[in-house]
């Protein structure tokens, strides 16, 4: 039986190679490597997700069954993956050489520091009794496939700056991305923070308390929201809007990262 | 009201009253508004997930500077999200949103009705629409229907609609926060959090509030503690604990009897009870003259001619292994104390006035910790959820389209609009008269 720790790692190593393709489409602009490179990203995904699949597995062999989601190592892989699940589902908006280098960069990072920090506990855990429910898995698919869609977003809303021609898409094309990941980010979020609530309710008998994850996934949700209506309402574009999906950003590391070194609280046990 | 005509004071000042009114009006409902709140409402939280919540006078002191301390306690940044101000800009962001709301529904209301027919053959000319010989009005119209609801027949047209709905997205959304907010208000004023804690056998009808007071709030109904029972996984880690609990009535007669676990709250009568905590205390069996006594520590055993009590519990005396120190009260003395070890024969049992007491055992006993809450506001809460993602739904994932159908007597024009997804809806279109000669 191959190990879940096998599999993850040659996803790492596929990785890696998007990594290289990339760089080598730079050097020599030459469309075949793009195309080998959206082969190489569906086997990653592929394989990313068999060994997300062989880790649930063996938690069942281990007799703590549970899906993998619920500890910090887990919840870096399902990252990770829910960016690759990004690009392969929106290809034909996000096939820009520049946004996938920077998306798969990130998962890269993401899986890599999972496996490799020495800080980060790996093995499989049982739950502990708050953490049995259903509402688990909603709550954290909806929220990483938001922190994913901002990613996207915070990568079209950086490469505004930075106007290269080229290989930088043009303006009119990074706020289209940008737009309409945010739109997928905030409704993923908001569908996020509202499962979340009804599982305190039911779990801790209080929807909201004032947690700082909570609180810091408030203050991001009001930040898309106020950027949602400098567009609609001020009519607000370009830089501005750039600059505001990477404040936006921002408040997604601090709710994801920050609040698990910086602060403590109910959500504490992901770290 | 007889004096309503005197009391006019004619149109000077009225317009001054009114004017204010409006511009009030106008701050309460402008956009700068909202983003003022939201901005300051987001600033709070930061600040609030910064700062030690709801800590005592010490635990500040051992964290900040004095003068830092006073300057968290004078703006109330110690309870943040409790705040008098914080309140305020919650109640500041519903009044904004409401009114928005308002307005926004009166200005649908009055510029409602279609406003007739756009420029068909522009949007043929831009590549929105086509034209077709007049034969196949009936083919391409069938083929309309199968997706569209025929709306109007205006001058000199028809027009077909889809998802008309999204036009109300944001109004969806915005009153989804606002029955969000009223139903948090309700909990508020109408609701309480408290806890409970139980050993098996025992009985309680009070909640606990936590805000220091030492509040109790009665519940309307007793409950007992019938079982608790606690499993853990091989590491050591907790797996499931479960309390089972009867209801009792006024009289005393089980109206029902549940298992309380971790995500599985108990509700009755708006009451709900949660499983929270457990814990562990000692129990303590003595011989008292002969009569097995039970008693937890700090409980008084008052039957006999002197009270007694556990005043201590110490796991390992002396190396003698676990012992207790029981304190007695003589008729108008002073209390007197004596150690009686469990694990040592010779020095099990003491005499006080009156009774010969031995300790016979020494038993750990869980003990359940309930949270408890009313909250009215919850059916509330969930509805405004729902609405927010529907509406959020509606809002960004649905297309308003409109098709318009024109006969010009040989000819036919089909052209429209659509307020997302424009490339989707120009493929549709070209659909509608693909295979059609
Ligand atoms: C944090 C709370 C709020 C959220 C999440 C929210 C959300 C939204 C969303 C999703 C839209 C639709 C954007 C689109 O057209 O796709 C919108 C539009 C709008 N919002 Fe809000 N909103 C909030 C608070 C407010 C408040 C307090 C006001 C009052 C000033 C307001 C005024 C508007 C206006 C005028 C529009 C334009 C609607 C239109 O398309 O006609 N919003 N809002």
């Amino acid at each position: 039986m191959i190990s879940q720790h096998t599999v993850l790692g040659a996803a790492t190593i596929l990785y890696v190679l998007l990594f290289f393709l990339h760089a080598l489409y730079f050097a020599l602009r030459k469309d075949r490597v793009m195309a080998a490179m959206w082969y190489v990203l569906y086997a990653a995904f592929a394989v990313h997700s068999a060994g997300i699949a062989l880790r649930w597995a063996e938690s069942y062999r281990l007799g703590i069954g549970h899906a993998p989601l619920s500890n910090y190592y887990e919840s870096l892989i399902f990252f990770s993956w829910s960016i690759s699940l990004l690009l392969v589902t929106m290809r034909k908006r996000l096939s820009y050489p520049v946004i996938t280098f920077i998306a798969t960069a990130l998962s890269l990072f993401l899986i890599a520091y999972a496996s490799l920090s020495p800080s980060v506990q790996k093995g499989i855990q049982p739950l502990i009794p708050a953490l049995q429910s259903n509402w688990l898995h909603v709550h954290v698919i909806t929220c990483f496939l938001a922190y994913a869609a901002f990613v996207i977003s915070f990568v079209a809303g950086g490469l505004y700056f930075i106007r290269s021609k080229g290989i930088v898409p043009s303006g009119e094309i990074l706020e289209e991305i940008n737009y309409r990941s945010i739109i997928i980010g905030f409704f993923m979020l908001s569908s996020g923070i509202l499962t979340g609530a009804v599982w305190a309710h039911y779990a801790w008998g209080s929807y909201w308390s004032w947690d700082p994850k909570e609180t810091w996934s408030l203050i991001t949700w009001i930040v898309y929201a106020l950027f949602l209506h400098a567009r609609f309402v001020r009519g607000w574009k370009g830089r501005r809007m750039a600059a505001l999906s990477v404040i936006g950003f921002a408040c997604v590391i601090m709710t994801y990262f920050g609040v698990n070194f910086f602060l403590s609280g109910l959500h504490s046990y992901a770290t | 009201m007889t004096a309503t005509k005197s009391n006019n004071p004619g149109r000077g000042p009225l317009t001054g009253i009114g004017s204010a009114l409006r511009s009030i009006f106008k701050f309460l409902v402008s956009v700068r508004l909202t983003i003022t709140v939201l901005s300051l409402i987001a600033a709070t939280s930061v600040l609030g997930s910064l700062i030690k919540q709801g800590g005592t006078e010490e635990e500040y002191l051992a964290l900040y500077p004095e003068k830092t301390y006073h300057f968290i306690k004078l703006f109330g940044f110690d309870d943040a999200y409790h705040s008098t101000w914080f309140y305020f800009l919650m109640v500041l962001f519903a009044v904004n949103l409401a009114s928005c709301t308002i307005r926004r529904i009166a200005r649908r209301k009055k510029g409602s009705g279609d406003a007739g027919m756009p420029d068909i053959k522009g949007l043929v000319a831009a590549g929105s629409g086509f034209s077709a010989p007049s034969m196949h009005k009936e083919e391409i119209t069938r083929r309309i229907a199968g997706r569209y609801r025929k709306k109007t027949i205006l001058d000199g047209g028809t027009l077909y609609e889809k998802g008309s709905l999204s036009r109300h997205g944001a109004t969806l959304i915005h009153a989804s926060i606002l029955v969000i907010l009223v139903g948090g208000f309700i909990g508020l004023v109408a609701g309480f959090k408290g806890f409970m804690v139980m050993h098996v056998g025992e009985t309680g009808e009070k909640a606990l509030l936590r805000d220091g007071k030492n509040t109790h709030v009665p519940l309307g109904f007793k409950i007992k503690c019938k079982d608790f029972r606690i499993s853990f996984y091989p590491g050591g880690e907790p797996k499931e604990y479960v309390s089972t609990v009867e209801i009792l009535d006024a009289s005393d007669r089980t109206v029902m009897e549940r298992q309380i676990r971790v995500n599985e709250p108990l509700s009755y009568k708006g009451v709900r009870l949660y499983q929270a905590s457990y814990g562990k205390t000692n129990r303590f069996e003595f011989l008292v003259n002969g009569k097995k006594v039970l008693l937890g520590e700090q409980e008084v055993y008052s039957e006999g001619k002197t009270p007694f009590m556990v005043a201590r519990f110490a796991p390992e005396v002396h190396n003698f292994g676990p012992g207790v120190m029981i304190a007695y009260l003589e008729e108008g003395q002073k209390p007197k104390t004596a150690w009686l070890l469990a694990n040592v024969e010779k020095m099990r049992s003491g005499r006080i006035p009156g009774a010969v007491i031995s300790l016979e055992r020494i038993e750990e006993e869980y003990y359940t910790g309930l949270e408890i809450s009313r909250d009215p506001g919850v059916p509330a809460v969930l509805f405004g959820f729902a609405l927010m993602l529907f509406g959020l739904y509606v809002n960004f994932f649905i297309s308003h389209n409109r098709i318009y159908v024109v006969d010009n007597g040989d000819s036919l024009n089909v052209a429209g609009f659509a307020s997302r997804n424009k490339e989707g809806f120009r493929e549709e279109l070209k659909a509608f008269k693909e295979g059609l000669t």
